[in-house]
């Protein structure tokens, strides 16, 4: 049966990560394992992960960049996840349209009544 | 007597107590059936149930789960299938 050691290639099978390859990269008690690879780096119980028969050399506890590596030499290509930054600035153009318009409401509205008030004082 | 149109089958009768004490009859539309998982027929988690006009703007991540087989097996089922695919790896 496949060990659940140090660069044993497996498949995570529970959770948001499932369906991706991950190795284990340091085992912390019988029953967690931290994980790293196609996976995020994080701690999981060993129920939600299934080895599979391949083993990769890393070191305990090794960097990203080296489970990188090595998953490479698998032919297994880790995407890197570039973070969108938040555009706050567009939320705020909309409302400044809204605003403008509001205005230019407003500023119809005064007008009338002026045109209004002078029709009724010449009457 | 309920005029014509209430008496579509699509429409459930909601009995509602009145501050006067009185009954009323609301009708409200029947909601589709819940999403059964593909193999074991159970019904699923994390999907909603809401009729489609509703379902049609609903967000994506409200409709399935965020997770291999999200919203077609069950999470036992889909970690039978993931476990089946590892060991032939």
């Amino acid at each position: 049966m496949a060990v659940i050691e140090v660069g044993r290639v497996c498949l995570k099978i529970a959770g948001r990560d499932s369906n991706k390859r991950c190795v284990i990269v340091d085992v912390l008690n019988n029953n967690y394992v931290l994980i790293d690879g196609e996976t995020r780096r994080k701690k999981c119980n060993v129920k939600h992960i299934e080895p599979t028969s391949k083993v990769i050399k890393i070191s305990k506890g090794a960097s990203h960049a080296e489970v990188v590596r090595e998953f490479k030499k698998l032919g297994i290509e880790i995407k890197e996840k570039v973070k969108k930054e938040k555009k706050p600035e567009k939320s705020l153009q909309k409302q400044t349209k809204k605003e403008e318009k509001k205005e230019e409401k407003k500023k119809e509205k005064e007008e009338k009544k002026l045109e209004d008030a002078k029709k009724v004082g010449k009457v | 007597m309920p005029s014509g149109r209430h008496k579509s089958r699509t429409l459930r009768k909601v009995f509602v107590k009145t501050p006067g004490g009185k009954t009323k009859i609301h009708y409200k539309k029947k909601k589709p059936a819940k999403a059964i998982c593909a193999s074991c027929r159970k019904p699923l988690a994390g999907v909603a149930r809401e009729r489609p006009k509703k379902m049609k703007n609903m967000a994506k991540t409200k409709k399935r789960p965020e997770r291999a087989f999200g919203g077609v097996l069950c999470s036992a089922c889909s970690r039978k299938e993931l476990k089946k695919k590892a060991r032939s790896i």
